[in-house]
């Protein structure tokens, strides 16, 4: 027997049974996620696997000054998801990728991802359609009326053709095409009227936007003006006198923020830069869900047939690495859920690859501790200095992996970038379960010599006795 | 160990195996996919499979250049035809889809993939960049990490062999995809790129397991001799010279056979997930999983029968010219 006292062992059991309770805590966190409905955390699926369309746009930068492609092509962002979201598709991702350092030439590119949305031509045309930005009298009456009908429709109640068909809005013939430009401003800076340091955004309409602009405002004062972009009031200033000299402020309480975003929709109304889809991707709900179901199941048996092996091959502490190779599976799905990490087919398939890497450190740590044993060292110490002896081989084994998953992430499309991330979480995730887990069961077990009983046996390994 | 014992013919099965592979790489040549030549591929599920010529006839008369049609099922055991074209444009695709979606077929369109050649052209560098990149940073770390070792052969030395036998790793799972291409249309994907930096990553492992046991095991059976020498001007310094109980081949037998086990039961788990993901995984990832399993396989079998004989052969070589020459 060891030569510690019993109070070690104290300490030792309740760093295991703590370890114990930790995993079992995440893998009820996973649990608890994947049967909520509605959860803070539900598993993030990819396009590949939930069905819809990927779209990869490349912007002309050529007439651009290379110091405005940034903003501008975040501009092109602001613009291209309000699109989408007007689109109604829940949860698109609309993110700019500048082509990385190995081409000649800096590209500068939209990615779109539409989830559920598999007509792609409906989406091309959505996202490539000119805007509208078109400035609306708003009869107050009227208005009022709507609001109020609306809320008896809700109600149930039945209302009359006559009275529905009165349209609040009145065009006035002023579009986007008589602006100059939009400027922000705040109040008491340039002279112009509204509350102290408020933001407003300064419009600059051209000779002829000048003088229709006048002609609005001189027949309409009172009645608020609403600007519409693609359809969508955006803001509803009033006319608060007629305005000539082609120049109009536009007040509203704004938030700094929210003025400039005015200012950008109106100078970019059109697209800030000409684009041009270069990659399309659809796939469809059926033919993802299957790819993930069978992921899951190929996951499910990889696991299952690893287990197996551990288990007959080191006995006692295979039992233990089939301890570690759980929280390393429950751990790497918490994560996946609260990072989150975008699963994809790739990822899966990374996941899996990675099930059977984990128990990588196990497998040199016990072989280091049979070693030990067949020294005739007891099992706790032979398993203390097995993993101080397999420590460098984990070491460098595990660096080349990660160092590679780096620069998959690198070099990476989306789906690279999905594969690289988990096969580089993986990577340390399985070392830290060998590096904790692992060694603190191992040394909670009941410390033995190889041929002390069957216990002392269950530490040996392979075609053994 | 036979390993050392026979290692002038287990090197001369490794360089065959090389060699071999080269040989299928560059005879067969590997057939590169739309994610590095760019282009169209649809894939129309149907309840009811039109015949193909039928739809070959309707194709013909759009102006799509070389295509082809080929039948299959999918995922969900559906029959589809995979169209594969130039890129194209959002209107030829309508009419392509105009053409394919034939009434009374129940067909949809499950998957769409188009690539611009020039996407296709930057991944294609992107690769070549990524490989390069993730064995350059291989042997730096690894010469690093064995910089201690000077004795009897310099840690630039295990980085060398370290990448020659991972060259190994890659040439097969490539002569393989080669193999499935020129047999089965198999074509080469970002996948199958992914896959080899992962043998890149992984196979490396073995190797490094190895080494690092003789890097031990060199500590364990030398001899140090200490020597004092007077140096001009009255200066004595010491100077330390190393001999082996054993000779080095032995030494690294015995590495090869204190992490036989560890090399074999590591692989065989990662092996055991790769095989579960080959025939029980979705049809996307079957050629990843075969790719990652040759590499992984290849990757074990370099480091116990190729690195390790490469490493006693090229010390051996090493003394002997010196021997020689003094």
């Amino acid at each position: 027997m060891a030569t510690e006292t019993g109070g070690n062992m104290i300490v030792r059991l309740f760093y295991a049974l703590l370890t114990l309770a930790i995993s079992a805590a995440v893998a009820f966190f996973v649990y608890q996620n994947v049967f909520t409905p509605d959860t803070k955390y539900p598993f993030k699926l990819g396009l590949d696997l939930s069905g819809g369309s990927h779209l990869v746009y490349e912007a002309d930068t050529s007439e651009i000054n290379p110091e405005e492609v940034t903003e501008l092509m975040n501009v092109l962002r602001v613009v291209i998801e309000r699109r989408v979201n007007i689109f109604g598709v829940s949860e698109p991702i609309v993110q700019v990728e500048s082509s990385s350092v190995v081409s000649d030439e800096q590209k500068e590119r939209l990615v779109v991802e539409l989830p559920g949305v598999t007509d792609v031509s409906q989406a091309v045309a959505e996202i490539g359609r000119t805007p509208l930005l078109e400035f609306k009298l708003i009869d107050e009456e009227a208005l009022a009326e709507a609001i109020a009908l609306e809320s008896i429709s809700i109600e149930g109640a039945t209302i009359t053709a006559s009275e529905e068909s009165a349209d609040p809005y009145t065009d006035t013939g002023l579009t986007g095409r008589y602006l100059q430009s939009a400027q922000l401003q705040f109040a008491g800076q340039g002279g112009a009227g509204g509350l102290s340091n408020e933001p407003i955004v300064a419009i600059t309409w051209n000779a002829e936007g000048a003088a229709l602009f006048e002609e609005i405002t001189a027949n309409n004062t009172g009645k608020r003006l609403a600007i519409f972009l693609d359809g969508e009031e955006i803001s509803s200033p009033r006319i608060n006198e007629r305005i000539s000299g082609g120049q109009a402020v536009i007040s509203g309480g704004f938030t700094p923020d929210e003025a400039r975003d005015l200012v950008q929709n109106l100078n970019f109304g059109a697209l800030p830069v000409p684009i041009e889809l270069v990659s399309t991707q659809t796939i469809g709900a059926t033919l993802g869900s299957e790819v993930l179901e069978k992921g899951m199941l190929a996951g499910a048996v990889g696991f299952a047939l690893v287990m197996v092996f551990m288990l007959l091959w080191y006995r006692l502490p295979g039992l233990v690495a089939v301890v570690a190779l759980l929280t390393y599976v429950a751990v790497m799905l918490a994560l996946f859920q609260l990072i989150p990490v975008v699963l994809t087919a790739a990822g899966l398939a990374g996941f899996i690859l990675t099930i059977g890497m984990a128990v990588d450190a196990n497998v040199l740590v016990f072989e280091r501790m049979k070693e030990e044993l067949r020294d005739g060292k007891s099992s706790r110490e032979a398993a203390t200095i097995g993993f101080k002896r397999a420590w460098s081989a984990i070491r460098d084994g595990n660096v080349t992996s990660l160092l590679s998953a780096v620069i998959l992430f690198w070099f990476g499309t989306s789906m690279v970038k999905g594969f690289a991330l988990v096969f580089g979480i993986g990577v340390v995730v399985s070392m830290l379960s060998a590096l904790l887990v692992t060694r603190t069961l191992l040394v909670a077990l009941p410390d033995r010599k190889r041929d002390e009983g069957i216990i002392g046996r269950l530490y040996e390994s392979g075609l053994g006795k | 160990m036979f390993i050392i014992k026979y290692k002038n013919i287990f090197l001369m099965i490794g360089v065959g195996i090389m060699i071999v592979s080269l040989g299928l790489i560059f005879s067969l040549g590997l057939k590169p996919g739309i994610d590095f030549t760019g282009g169209s591929l649809m894939e129309v599920a149907y309840d009811n499979r039109p015949a193909k010529t039928l739809l070959e006839e309707s194709l013909n008369e759009l102006d799509l250049g070389v295509y082809s049609l080929r039948e299959a099922d999918d995922e969900t055991g559906r029959d589809v035809f995979m169209l594969r074209t130039r890129a194209l444009t959002d209107l030829e695709r309508t009419s392509v889809e105009e053409v394919v979606l034939t009434s009374d077929s129940g067909g949809a369109v499950t998957r769409f993939t188009s690539i611009g050649p020039v996407i296709g052209n930057e991944l294609q560098e992107k690769a070549k960049w990524a490989i390069g990149a993730v064995s350059l940073v291989i042997v730096i770390y690894i010469a690093i990490a064995f910089i201690g070792v000077r004795w009897p052969v310099g840690s630039s030395v295990y980085g060398a062999i370290t990448v020659l036998s991972l060259a190994h790793d890659v040439m097969v799972p490539t002569a393989l995809m080669a193999v499935m291409g020129y047999f089965y249309g198999v074509e080469v994907d970002v996948l199958f790129v992914m896959a080899l930096l992962a043998v890149l990553g992984y196979s490396v492992n073995d190797t490094i397991v190895i080494f690092d046991r003789v890097r031990e095991n060199i500590v364990k059976y030398r001899k140090e001799h200490k020597k004092t020498v007077n140096a001009p001007g009255g200066i004595t310094r010491e100077e330390v010279t190393y001999s082996f109980n054993k000779p080095f081949g032995e030494i690294v037998g015995i590495s090869i056979k204190d992490t036989l086990l560890r090399s074999i039961n590591t692989s065989l788990t990662t092996a055991l997930a790769l095989v579960a993901l080959y025939y029980f995984g979705g049809d996307v990832t079957k050629n990843f999983a075969l790719v990652l399993l040759a590499g992984v396989v290849a990757g074990a079998y370099s480091s116990i029968f190729f690195a390790s004989p490469l490493l006693v052969w090229y010390a051996e070589w090493k003394e002997k010219r010196t021997a020689k020459s003094s």
